[in-house]
Formats: C-alpha cells, sequence, structure tokens
C-alpha cells in the first residue's frame, strides 16, 4: 500500500486529509511539524509527503530540503494558504508565500497546491506524484 | 482754472504774461517817448534852421521895396518851405501871406514867442537884424502831420508789441506743449508700470535731450523691472511647483505605503482564512460521500460547497493584491499579443452596444508577467470603465504602446524608473470619479458602488498585478469627464527574434 506523511500544524487538517486518504486507499501517517514528520519518516518511510509551509519550528521549505536530502526517492507535494503569511507579530518583514513557494520548489517539491482544494484535486495530485 | 494754473503749460503761459504786462508798458512808453522827443526836436531843429534860411533870403531880397514883392515872396517862402502863414513886420507896417488861410489867420496872435505851440501851430519869430528899418519875420508850421507821425509810430509800436505778444505766446504755447506732451506721455507709462502693466515698451520720442534721457531712464527701469518681476514669478512658480511636487511625492509614497500594509494585513487573513476554509471543504466533501444521494442535507451541503469555493475566489482575488513586488513564477512576453487576446475575450463578455476599441502597437520588448494576470487585469479595469459608463453612450478605448520614461516622470512617480516601459491606456467618458474618491480606489474592500455588487477588490487586484510586475500605475480622473488608466510595465528584455 502506498504510503502518505502528511506534515501540518493545524489539526484538523491533518484529520481531514488522513480521513480522505485512507478512504482513497492509501496508508496515512501525520505529523503536527517538521521535525517530528522528519522523525517519524526515519522510522517508517514514505511514498509522499504531503507538507504544509508555514509552520512553526521546522517550516515547510527546511523540511522539503531535508526530506530532498535524506530521501531522494521519496516525493513531496507543499500545500499553502497563499500570500503575505500573517506572522507580522514575530517576523518584522512580511513573508511572501509565493516567494516561499518558489523556494520549496527549488528546495526539491514536485508540486504545490494552494489551499483550499476539494477532495478531487488533493486524490489527483496524489496519485499522479504515486502513479509510479 | 486752478487745476490749469498747476499745468506746466499754464504756467509758462502765466509766467510770459506776468512779464509782457510789466515790460511791455515800460517798453511802450519809453520807445514812444524816445520817438516823439526826437521827432518834435528835429522838427523844432528843422523849422529854426528854415527860418534862419528864410531871414537870410530876406535879407538879401531886392524886392522889399514894394508891397506886393514883399507878399509875393512871403507866399513863396511860405509854400516852398511847408508853412502856413507867413507874416513881416517893418516898421510898424505887417505885411502877411496871402495864402494865409482863414483859419490860421484866427489861430495868429500878437504874443508870439518863439518854439511854443498850440492849435497845432508851431510859430517862428525870426528878427531881421541887418535890415533897414528893423524888422521881425513870423512863420507859422503845421505840426499835425508831425503829431500825425508819432501817433502812427506809436500805433506801429503797439501793434508790433500786441503782435510780439501773440506771438510769444503762440511760442510759449507750441513750446510747452512740444515739452508737456512727452512729459505726459512719461507719465501715462509710468502710471501703467505702477498699476502693474509691465509688458509695454515704453518709447517716447521728443527732440528734448533731457526727456529723451528721462524716457531712456524710464525704459530701463522698466525693462529691469519686468526682468525682475519675471524671475521673481519664476521663483515663485518653482517654489510652488517643487512644493506640490514634493507634497505629491510624499503622498504617492504614503500610499503606496498603505497599500503595501494593507496587502500584508489583508494577505494575512487570507491565508488564515484559506487555513480555515480548508478542512471545511474537506469535511464536507466527507459528508457529501457519506449521505446517500437523496438524502435531504446533500442540497444545503453542497450550497455550502459553493459558498466555499466563493470564499476561495475573493480570498484568491486578495491574494493577488496582497502579491505585490513577489517576482515569483513570471516569464517574459509580448504583451501586444497578451493584450490584443484579452481584449478579444472581453468584446465577447461586454453588452454589443458598448463602444469598446482598441489600438495596439507592436511591442516595443518583453515584459516580465503572467497572461492570465494582464487579462484579470484588463477585466477589470474594463468592467469598471463599463460600469462607469452606467449605461450610457460611452466610450471605452485601450491602448498599448512603448514608451521612455523621463527622469521628470520617475521623478514624480517613485515606483516608475528611468527606461523603456510598455504602457496600456485604458480610458472611458464615463462619469468620473473626484480626488477624494481617487486617493482611496486601491485600497481593497474600498467601493463606491451598492452592497452586493461590487466587492470593492477590482483595482486592489490591478494593483497588485501591477506592482508584482514592477510596473506602476497612472490614474488621472475627473467628475464628469471620465476616467484614464495609464499600466507602466518595464521591459526586461528585447523581443526575441523566434517569437
Amino acid at each position: 500500500m502506498i504510503k502518505v506523511l502528511v506534515i501540518d500544524d493545524e489539526m484538523d487538517v491533518l484529520i481531514v486529509l488522513r480521513e480522505i486518504l485512507t478512504r482513497a486507499g492509501f496508508e496515512v501517517r501525520i505529523a503536527e511539524n517538521g521535525m517530528e514528520g522528519l522523525e517519524l519518516l526515519r522510522q517508517e518511510r514514505a511514498d509522499l509527503v504531503i507538507t504544509d509551509i508555514i509552520m512553526p519550528g521546522m517550516d515547510g521549505v527546511a523540511t522539503v530540503r531535508a526530506i530532498r536530502n535524506e530521501f531522494p526517492g521519496t516525493r513531496v507535494l507543499v500545500i499553502s494558504g497563499g500570500g503575505n503569511i500573517a506572522p507580522m507579530e514575530y517576523e518584522p518583514a512580511a513573508i511572501k508565500t509565493s516567494a516561499y513557494l518558489a523556494s520549496a520548489a527549488k528546495a526539491g517539491a514536485d508540486l504545490t497546491l494552494t489551499k483550499p482544494f476539494d477532495r478531487n484535486e488533493l486524490i489527483e495530485a496524489v496519485r499522479s506524484l504515486t502513479a509510479d | 482754472m486752478a487745476g490749469r494754473l498747476n499745468t506746466l503749460a499754464g504756467r509758462l503761459i502765466l509766467v510770459l504774461l506776468v512779464i509782457h504786462a510789466i515790460s511791455m508798458p515800460v517798453l511802450y512808453f519809453t520807445l514812444a517817448g524816445v520817438f516823439e522827443r526826437s521827432t518834435t526836436d528835429t522838427f523844432i531843429d528843422s523849422v529854426r534852421s528854415y527860418g534862419r534860411t528864410i531871414a537870410d533870403s530876406f535879407e538879401a531880397y531886392p524886392g522889399l521895396g514894394s508891397d506886393e514883392g514883399i507878399i509875393a515872396h512871403l507866399d513863396s517862402v511860405m509854400f516852398g518851405g511847408g508853412g502856413v502863414y507867413a507874416v513881416l513886420e517893418v516898421g510898424g507896417k505887417t505885411f502877411r501871406s496871402s495864402l494865409m488861410g482863414e483859419e490860421e489867420v484866427g489861430l495868429f496872435r500878437e504874443d508870439f514867442t518863439f518854439g511854443e505851440h498850440g492849435d497845432d501851430i508851431y510859430y517862428l519869430s525870426v528878427a531881421l537884424s541887418d535890415a533897414d528899418p528893423p524888422a521881425v519875420l513870423r512863420f507859422g508850421f503845421d505840426e499835425v502831420p508831425i503829431h500825425e507821425g508819432i501817433e502812427q509810430v506809436r500805433k506801429t509800436i503797439v501793434m508790433t508789441l500786441v503782435g510780439y505778444l501773440l506771438l510769444a505766446l503762440l511760442g510759449t504755447t507750441v513750446l510747452s506743449a512740444r515739452v508737456v506732451r512727452p512729459i505726459k506721455e512719461l507719465q501715462g507709462a509710468s502710471r501703467r508700470i505702477a498699476s502693474g502693466e509691465y509688458e509695454r515698451k515704453l518709447t517716447v520720442d521728443s527732440t528734448l535731450d533731457e526727456i529723451r534721457g528721462l524716457s531712456r531712464d524710464l525704459e530701463k527701469m522698466r525693462s529691469n523691472l519686468v526682468g525682475i518681476n519675471a524671475r521673481l514669478q519664476q521663483e515663485i512658480a518653482d517654489r510652488v511647483a517643487a512644493e506640490s511636487e514634493r507634497r505629491s511625492l510624499e503622498e504617492r509614497v504614503r500610499h503606496s505605503q498603505r497599500l503595501e500594509s494593507l496587502g500584508t494585513l489583508a494577505g494575512g487573513v487570507a491565508h488564515e482564512f484559506n487555513n480555515v476554509l480548508q478542512p471545511l471543504v474537506l469535511y464536507t466533501d466527507l459528508a457529501l460521500e457519506d449521505l446517500p444521494d437523496d438524502s435531504p442535507v446533500v442540497p444545503n451541503l453542497a450550497r455550502i460547497l459553493d459558498l466555499a469555493r466563493r470564499a476561495k475566489n475573493l480570498s484568491r482575488q486578495i491574494l493577488t493584491f496582497s502579491r505585490q513586488g513577489s517576482p515569483a513564477a513570471l516569464q517574459n512576453y509580448r504583451l501586444d499579443a497578451v493584450v490584443e487576446e484579452g481584449l478579444t475575450m472581453i468584446r465577447a463578455l461586454l453588452p454589443a452596444p458598448v463602444d469598446l476599441r482598441w489600438e495596439i502597437s507592436p511591442s516595443g520588448g518583453l515584459v516580465a508577467c503572467d497572461p492570465a494576470e494582464i487579462h484579470q487585469l484588463l477585466i477589470n479595469l474594463c468592467n469598471n470603465a463599463f460600469r462607469s459608463l452606467n449605461g450610457g453612450s460611452g466610450q471605452i478605448r485601450v491602448s498599448l504602446d512603448t514608451v521612455e520614461v523621463s527622469q521628470e516622470l520617475a521623478a514624480r512617480h517613485p515606483d516608475l524608473r528611468v527606461g523603456e516601459y510598455e504602457r496600456i491606456t485604458v480610458s472611458d467618458t464615463g462619469e468620473g470619479m473626484d480626488p477624494a474618491t481617487l486617493a482611496r480606489i486601491f485600497e481593497p474592500f474600498f467601493t463606491t458602488r451598492k452592497v452586493g455588487e461590487g466587492t470593492g477588490l477590482g483595482l486592489s487586484v490591478v494593483h497588485g498585478i501591477v506592482r508584482r510586475f514592477r510596473g506602476d500605475i497612472i490614474v488621472r480622473s475627473e467628475r464628469g469627464r471620465g476616467t484614464v488608466f495609464e499600466i507602466y510595465l518595464p521591459i526586461v528584455s528585447e523581443l526575441e527574434e523566434t517569437e
């Protein structure tokens, strides 16, 4: 069975993605941040990692870079809320998500999806990334 | 009258009259007196020498023996000498000239003394001392012609003086007019200058050096004044322009800073919004899957998905606005083809009667952009233009051309750099905007439309797109006249031969 690891700091997103992907026939693992996700990956491996881009601690870009280094065979799908992400209170300069997405792509993401996407978009993306 | 006397001409004539009022009687009496005295003296002298000559001729006259001879001689003497009468007294006997008229006889008196005169007769008495017996010869001369001559001379003097006075008056008037005219012109000119009319050149021609000099000096003053005035005006205009330029630049910087912070804020909100929207959509998807198709809940859940899609669309627009300045995912395109394609699509979307026309010049270079976003930009601008027509018979014009942004334009628009730009111009003849509206049009959710008719995001999106492509927007609008949007997008490279 194809194993998918989902990393997002939003518990609701994790739960619903797990539900959808499980129903679609994937084996799903979830992690709340990049460190946890990497740890899980080292223990269990996965065919695909779906990761949010803005997360406390290790963010999506760093996560993608680390996965690319350690697990070159694992595909990466980046999902993002887009826009100038809000953390103005702890980031003096506004971070531009599009720039983030670009650097995520540079870091080695295979595909990006912008939130909110629907079930079909997601399943289609996951299937296309795990087809071979 | 007093006013007239205060003029230069009045004064000159008054002085002339006063001088003549004093000098002319003096001149007259002096001249007349001198002439009269000299004429009378000449008359007396000539009468005296004439009497002497007559006396001599009587003494030498051989015919004194007869009375007729004496009278005939007296007659000839009187006739030849211009006398009025002649009387000879010899030894108590008196002979009178026969030519003596009645009047003269009446005037004749015994008490003649030489040199006295009266009743216009001048008497002369000569003693013929050498004759024997002793005799006295008396002659009378008419002094009327002398007096008439003197009177004539007086009249001539008076007439000459009057003529001279008139000539002097005429001369003074003409002279003063010649002096006064240029002075008056100078006065008029200086009055014009005083009242702020500096522009007319001051030319007063006069043969008088002083007036020419004065005129030259005044003209010099005037031209200096014009120069100073022009410099002052220029300086004031420069300062005002500099001040307003500084203000408008500040305003633009403030404006673009405000939009940027609004973008950051809106982007943050949209991001969080999307994060909330994501599980909402997916949970609904799951719920729909779990329900039988005929469940009464299905339509409601489907409606929730529709609304979520609308919310997604809204947040996408906000993100477009907030994604200003990010160069990600841009490629170089020729704008002419992109704009033409977009406008053809818009033509199909707008109601047929709308007068939308465009003029596309071949692109001068490539612009780093995203064709879909250029289309979005054109759609939003044309939609706004269409709405500003309010269903009226206005026009929408779109053009694309290549322009060189000058130092001057770049100085006024901090987001523009000197160099080549592609310029998209969208203009309409619609209702236009007032300055207060114009200042806020790019703010997200600012709208002049009724609730439900517009989100207030259209121009925010346009602004976001333009800023993302490193361009700038210049808007001109006037209430009732229409609006012009100029989109400047920088040319990043030359046209590629192969495309």
